[in-house]
């Protein structure tokens, strides 16, 4: 990457501005296939998954370079990761706890 | 180094000494603010043991109305969450891990010294919130774990839940910031040389604790938000008759009250892990083993929380998950008990008061252990829950495995805090007291469980035949009561008498014995080097081997630091005291206190006061920063800055509040009984309002590039441009509500409009602080003040924006777009 620039006398390595440019192009594109994807009808069937996969690119393109995931230290990554694994497991867990009751209880739980 | 090595002056004044009054409510002293933690939890310990002694004077014999029902409620409320949230963590994390912490990895301080006196001011605040009761509205009645809907405003009127639940709110942002502090501190200042594997075992313990505080208390914040919605605000997260249910609150406050179980027994399994090796003269048996054991129970006791929820109903699956991941805790836990075992086996016993109660801890935590793997076992759990026999078991557990703990630690650590020794021959009496009172007060519940007697019951019949054993648990009780007033007794001799203890009493094996006793503020005239794990007894004795037994007993051992180490203490720069922690602590407990007694504008000053001194104290802060520029100070994890790793690990625990969140707003979007649903979200505004935030993020990034390149006006431009677009975004949610509001949809009206605009109201909230934040560094930056060298400041706001922001792109996705296809 020719636009690296050095900071913090030569231990962090963040991108530069061309870099930066290109991931909000990125994104741009990928919120505009998020609204197109949504509006047509014929991928609704699998508009979850798709829905899914382009807002985990989104998210994994701020989080490794606007966040410098990428260059800084993996230990940074961890902190992180860590957590948002196990936030990602109460989500799903929560979901699928209540999905149970919903169609196995009254209403009022 | 730079500067010649000095002798030091003959006398070292200790932290204690001088500053007044007006210095200790300043502190930002580690070891300072563990003392006034400790003062308020000894306190507060004697009110939950009071309380705890008229609940057993109420239960001495059958239809008693020693007390009335509605006071026996708040007692026992109350002596749960007084020692869960007032005495138990603030012992464990306040007092001795604020103490330890630094010493034991050879820092002078924790990593953000003044929050770690907002911690503590906060939690004051916490604690006066909570009892205010006594003064107005009554006491708190609905149990510690406040089960929905019970605690609605229907249920309990009046002003004792919202005391409670202002009072956790605060005493939860308090433990959040410690933990976050903590796990930064033994991230990145750890003297040179002291490795993960070299770690001290209480240090192990208080590193993953950290990360459970970090992961488990957004949950509970996430509850008591709802709940604060529910009384103040008129929703129904609670509320079955609108669609929702109770069981949420349960899922919430368990996610977070079995990693608590977990908060409170890791570090006391570190201490003991410390102790037992010094009085047995060897080597903690089994070291890695035992560090791992800390991180897997660490990570199993998030997965175990439907344990207590068996009695719901989950479903088969659900229960076999539960009762499994619960049973595999047991493992680590019983290597642990092994090692122990192991370490005592074959050791040079020294048989010391806190060696009694670190032996009395193995017994009565195991026999808590046992109760508690029956627990795991559904069919089992359905014939114990809500009887007396749970409240045996997490008394073993809690009593036996953490306060005995915690009091061997007090006879072991008290001679470094005071420089005092604590008396042995009242210590034994304090033990042995403590031991028959403890199991003639709660062994008898494990049979009055199996027979039946539910617990939390204010009274019982003649004819049920457990008057004999609850008479034998209030006379245990009495003795134990006796126990504690002895315990406080050997504190007052100790603080009043006039021998000295010298540094290394029990020749230790860990760094805090290397310094006085009690410490300088500096706590080190030279940061150590460590060369390998129980760093002060390799620095004594050149390895870690039963040497330092001999040389102990010949009196040979020496106390002080090895020569040829640089004893000049005039390169030292600690940091200022601060009033800012104890105003910003104060303001947030107006807010509280104004919510509750609604008074609208006592809510906007302490709001006011509350983001001025926070200001105010970033302020300060970065002016330490500069000071203690010093070979000594810099981090020694790879050279990671404290404050990056300290913003990271709050964005981590930003992440479980989100999921908590969201996932409510899933389970509730389609659960609502009336009103609009989701068909009145609109995506192509909040499109254009998504696709703004997205390029904030990209000005924010230029306006760091720019920082570091020195360009000043590009930085204030981006700068300046990063937070027009968040206010541009701020207006199309405040258009957006607006408009909700005018079709209808107000944030009562129905499941789907309160969880909504709760999530989406919060991430608003974020995004206003960030715009707050990068306002105040746009002024810097006008002001000059934030050149190349601050570039880090610049960066710091910018990855809590890019959080936002990737937020965003999951409440967008989640929220918005997915409500196009029907049952997503």
């Amino acid at each position: 990457m020719s636009d690296i620039a050095d900071a913090h006398g030569g231990q962090n390595h963040h991108p530069g501005a061309a870099t930066y440019l290109t991931i909000a192009a990125l994104l741009a594109g990928l919120t505009a296939m998020e609204i197109t994807v949504f509006y047509v009808h014929a991928l609704h069937p699998v508009l979850v998954p798709l829905l899914i996969v382009l807002a985990a690119a989104k998210f994994a393109l701020v989080a490794m370079f606007y966040m410098h995931l990428k260059y800084d230290k993996w230990l940074l990554t961890g902190v992180f990761i860590f957590p948002l694994i196990i936030a990602t497991l109460l989500l799903v867990s929560l979901i699928l706890l209540f999905a149970y009751l919903s169609t196995h209880m009254t209403p009022a739980g | 180094m730079a500067a010649q090595p000095k002798p030091l002056p003959a006398h070292q004044p200790s932290y204690l000494e001088g500053g007044g009054i007006l210095g200790w409510l300043t502190t930002i002293d580690h070891k300072r603010v563990a003392v006034m933690y400790l003062v308020s939890a000894l306190f507060f310990m004697a009110l939950g043991g009071f309380e705890a002694m008229a609940i057993r004077v109420q239960l001495w014999s059958p239809d008693n109305h020693a007390l009335s029902a509605a006071t026996y409620n708040a007692f026992f409320t109350m002596h749960g969450t007084t020692m869960v949230f007032l005495v138990v963590m603030p012992l464990l994390l306040g007092f001795f891990g604020n103490f330890l912490i630094p010493l034991q990895i050879g820092a002078r301080d924790v990593a953000f010294p003044r929050l770690n006196a907002m911690s503590f001011w906060l939690a004051m605040v916490a604690g006066v919130l909570l009892h205010l009761g006594w003064v107005r509205g009554g006491l708190p009645d609905a149990g510690w774990f406040g089960y929905a809907n019970l605690t609605e405003r229907y249920f309990t009127p009046g002003l004792a839940i919202d005391w409670w639940v202002i009072g956790l709110l605060v005493s939860g942002t308090s433990t959040v910031l410690t933990g976050l502090n903590f796990l930064t501190t033994i991230i990145a200042m750890r003297a040179p040389g002291m490795t993960y594997m070299r770690m001290p075992m209480f240090i192990w313990s208080l590193m993953a604790t950290s990360i459970l505080i970090l992961i488990a208390f957004p949950a509970l914040t996430i509850g008591l938000i709802f709940l604060l919605f529910d009384r103040f605000f008129g929703t129904h997260f609670y509320v079955a008759s609108a669609g929702a249910t109770p069981i949420l609150w349960q899922h919430l406050f368990w996610l977070f009250g079995h990693p608590e179980v977990y908060i409170m027994a890791l570090p006391a399994f570190g201490m003991i892990s410390e102790i037992i090796p010094a009085f047995s003269r060897k080597p903690l048996f089994g070291y890695p083993m035992m560090a791992y054991s800390i991180c897997l129970i660490a990570f199993l006791s998030y997965g175990v929380w439907g344990h207590h929820m068996f009695a719901t109903g989950m479903g088969p699956v659900a229960d076999s998950a539960f009762a499994v991941t619960s049973m595999l805790i047991a493992i680590p836990t019983g290597v642990k008990i092994f090692s122990w075992i192991a370490t005592v086996w074959g050791g040079s016993l020294r048989m010391t008061t806190a060696f009694y109660f670190a032996l009395g801890m193995l017994l009565e935590f195991t026999l808590g252990g046992l109760s508690g793997i029956m627990h795991a076992s559904a069919p089992i759990d359905l014939q114990q829950t809500d009887s007396y026999f749970v409240v045996a078991h997490f008394h073993y557990v809690l009593f036996g495995g953490v306060i005995f703990t915690i009091m061997a630690a007090f006879y072991y650590w008290w001679p470094k805090v005071t420089g005092r020794m604590l008396g042995e021959r009242l210590g034994k009496w304090h033990f042995w007291l403590t031991v028959v009172g403890f199991n003639l007060t709660f062994f008898p519940m494990h049979i009055l469980g199996m027979w039946g007697m539910p617990r939390r019951t204010y009274t019982y019949g003649a004819d049920m035949g457990w008057t004999h054993l609850n008479q034998v648990e209030t006379i245990g009780a009495f003795i134990l009561g006796v126990a504690f007033l002895v315990f406080y007794f050997n504190i007052f001799k100790s603080l009043t008498s006039a021998e000295r203890a010298p540094a290394d009493p029990w020749d230790g094996r860990s760094l805090e014995w290397s310094t006085a006793s009690p410490p300088p503020a500096y706590n080190f005239a030279a940061i150590p080097q460590i060369r390998g794990r129980d760093a002060w007894w390799m620095l004594k004795y050149g390895h870690a081997g039963s040497r330092g037994v001999a040389a102990y007993a010949s009196g040979a051992a020496p106390s002080q630091p090895p020569p040829g180490e640089p004893l000049s203490v005039e390169h030292i720069h600690m940091p200022a005291p601060s009033i800012f922690p104890l105003v910003s602590s104060l303001a947030v407990g107006m807010i509280g206190l104004g919510l509750i007694i609604d008074w609208y504008r006592i809510i906007l000053i302490g709001a006011a006061v509350t983001v001025l001194s926070i200001v105010g104290m970033g302020f300060e802060y970065a002016d330490y920063g500069e000071e203690s520029h010093d070979p000594e100070h810099a981090p020694s994890s790879g050279g990671v800055d404290v404050r990056k790793i300290g913003v990271w690990s709050f964005i981590g625990s930003e992440c479980v509040f989100f999921a908590s969140l969201i996932s409510t707003f899933i389970v509730y979007k389609s659960r609502s009984v009336s009103g609009p649903g989701p068909q009145i979200l609109n995506i192509p505004l909040t499109s254009v309002s998504t696709f703004i935030l997205l390029m904030s993020s990209l000005l924010m990034v230029l306006a760091l590039a720019a920082t570091q390149r020195g360009d000043k006006l590009w930085q204030r431009i981006w700068l300046g441009g990063t937070a027009a677009f968040g206010l541009i975004f701020l207006g199309g949610q405040v258009y957006e509500f607006t408009s909700f509001y005018h079709e209808g949809m107000g944030l009562t009206t129905n499941l789907f409009s309160q969880s909504f605009f709760v999530l989406v109201g919060f991430h608003g909230v974020h995004v206003a602080i960030g715009v707050l934040w990068l306002s105040v560094l746009l002024v810097a930056a006008m002001a000059g003040k934030l050149g190349k060298s601050r570039a880090l400041s610049v960066e710091l706001v910018g990855l809590y924006w890019h959080f936002v922001d990737v937020v965003w792109i999951i409440i967008f996705t989640l929220v918005y777009l997915m409500q196009a296809v029907p049952g997503a």
